[in-house]
């Protein structure tokens, strides 16, 4: 028999009060110790779903119906207080801005200490060294010092690490990383991949990674969900997408990735026409 | 900032006197002193009445008597004490009256803010009906239904201007509400209260102690318009509203009766004002 998934979604369907469709029918699993990227242009939904399953949806959307378990769990079975603490014992979010992911007025290492223990029960020295050991190995060079300061004296990149460093303090074993590497330029983009592939594969921890980027895609993943206007397009082992995209928003936003071997490529981005047909698509799905 | 550079060790840099906090502070400490030692301080009783010294003038004129500084009324008691001794209801007022208007305030704004739906439907519109009075009649209003008096004064000003603070409040707790670390607490397993206790208030505080501060200035005016319509405490005790309202009748020919608590109220509204901003820039530490 094999192992249950550690995170399985199913036929989920998310909506906005007034009923206009944001994910639909999104399925997917991620296998532990498996990164599954989630790919697709803005307002795709991509992130929606990383935040439906961590119970973050923002004011205004629902979810409709489907089901979303954890290590086999169903989730929609628990009441909200248990649903809560499940999710903090099993995930953790590396988010997408840096810049507002900690809180202004508290000390980073406070930031990382409190949840290790108030939520994991751990002895406040226990937690310091886990956080002193993390923040190391993130390649902070002055954690002692990083740990006393606020956040507004890091910089991006930085404040980068240290969000990644709290996201795998607890050694959860399903981390959402939503666009981690969006709002950092580009060089800072690299080292924060490599850094949260590096310790990604030393826990074994499974990563469901929300991008935009092929690119990112191709460095990091081993599966791919291609979403378009909240509807997974294509779902597949990521180097068969690449050999071999299968759909034609697939190859569109293979053909869009600029590249870095070849700058003086002309930009090339999905075109018109297939957003328009796809569109079209969806729009009568919805009305059958 | 160079990636993985430390931040700026312990501050050491030269920080340039900040007038805006300690001229306030310095006149709010005499203040408060002088309130506090009123009986040893002042140099007469400020009800001891001599009609021989009706309306002196103060030291720097001619015809003064010695120790009456700065003069006295139409009744012979003398300014400066009476002005001392209305600092001890001035401030027993503004600070107790703001006190309980901020808590309240805050407290609604908070819920309002971030818990949304029906908690900000229902505050939001009590706010709304609640501006719809015009305050110095409500506050009139309330003096007359419960009777004059310290409690009353405070209780109307408490009643009348919770309204600012769950305004201001709520606005910026729905700001802090939308950033991440909000999202990243909740996710950590943080119950609802707790993250806005723990994560949203200390984000919030600067504003309410500005607004705090604010507030002080404000009830200092409303005690003084209570007694210069005389419904605030009994007119025998000295206020600097009361003070102002007696002075007016023989502002041609003694002006000081009027001129010097004036002068004392002014700088006292000012001063609040102005120990808010000075406070706010002190201890943000994003400000500075």
């Amino acid at each position: 028999m094999t192992p249950p998934s550690m995170l399985d979604i199913r036929n989920l369907n998310v909506a906005l009060l007034n009923g206009r469709p944001i994910l639909r029918d999104v399925s997917l699993t991620v296998a532990p110790g498996e990164v599954r990227a989630l790919v697709g242009e803005s307002g795709a939904g991509k992130s929606m779903i990383g935040k439906a399953v961590l119970g973050i949806l923002p004011r205004g959307l629902k979810v409709t119906s489907g089901e979303i378990l954890l290590e086999g769990q169903p989730l929609h079975d628990l009441r909200p207080a248990a649903r809560r603490r499940r999710v903090a014992e099993v995930a953790a979010l590396i988010p997408q801005d840096p810049l507002t992911a900690l809180n202004p007025v508290r000390r980073i290492g406070a930031q990382i200490v409190d949840p290790l223990i108030k939520i994991h029960g751990w002895a406040r020295p226990a937690a310091q060294a886990r956080a002193l050991d993390l923040l190391h190995r993130v390649h902070i060079r002055a954690p002692e010092r990083v740990m006393q300061s606020y956040p507004h004296e890091l910089s991006g990149g930085m404040r980068q690490r240290v969000l990644i460093a709290s996201a795998f303090a607890a050694s959860p074993r399903l981390i959402v990383a939503d666009e981690p590497t969006t709002a950092l330029d580009v060089t800072v983009q690299k080292q924060i991949l490599r850094l949260i592939r590096e310790l990604q594969q030393e826990t074994g921890t499974a990563v469901l990674f929300v991008t935009h980027d092929m690119g990112v895609v191709a460095k990091i993943s081993q599966q791919v969900s291609v979403l378009f206007q909240g509807k997974v397009m294509e779902d597949a082992p990521t180097q068969a997408v690449f050999d071999a995209p299968d759909h034609a928003y697939t190859r569109a936003l293979i053909a869009a990735t600029p590249s870095y071997a070849d700058p003086e490529r002309p930009f090339s981005p999905v075109p018109q026409s297939l957003i328009a047909e796809m569109s079209a698509a969806l729009a009568m799905e919805v009305r059958r | 900032m160079a990636e993985t550079s430390l931040p700026t060790a312990p501050r050491a840099r030269v920080r340039r006197l900040n007038l805006r906090l300690w001229l306030p502070l310095s006149w709010i400490g005499t203040l408060v002193v002088v309130a506090l030692a009123a009986p040893w301080v002042a140099p007469h009783d400020p009800l001891a009445q001599d009609l021989f010294f009706e309306r002196l003038p103060p030291f720097f004129l001619a015809g003064t008597e010695p120790g009456f500084w700065l003069g006295t009324d139409s009744l012979g008691r003398d300014v400066l004490s009476r002005m001392i001794h209305g600092a001890r209801i001035a401030l027993l007022v503004s600070v107790s009256a703001a006190l309980i208007t901020c808590i309240f305030g805050s407290a609604l704004g908070l819920l309002a803010g971030y818990y949304g739906g029906w908690w900000d439907r229902v505050i939001s519109r009590l706010v709304d009906i609640w501006m719809a009075f015009p305050p110095v009649l409500f506050a009139v209003l309330l003096v007359a239904v419960m009777g004059t008096g310290l409690t009353s004064v405070i209780a109307a000003i408490a009643l009348i201007d919770w309204t600012r603070f769950a305004r201001v409040i709520r606005a910026e707790t729905m700001v802090q509400a939308r950033m991440d670390y909000v999202d990243s607490a909740r996710i950590g397993g943080a119950r609802r209260l707790a993250t806005l206790v723990g994560e949203i208030l200390p984000n919030v505080l600067p504003s309410i102690i500005a607004l705090l501060m604010l507030e002080m200035g404000i009830a200092v005016i409303v005690e003084a318009i209570l007694s210069f319509v005389n419904l605030s405490i009994s007119s025998d005790d000295p206020t600097w509203g009361s003070m102002i309202a007696e002075g007016r009748n023989a502002i041609h020919f003694a002006w000081w009766v009027l001129l010097f608590p004036l002068i004392a109220l002014f700088l006292t509204v000012l001063s609040f004002s102005q120990l808010g901003e000075g406070l706010k820039q002190r201890f943000d530490p994003v400000l500075q």
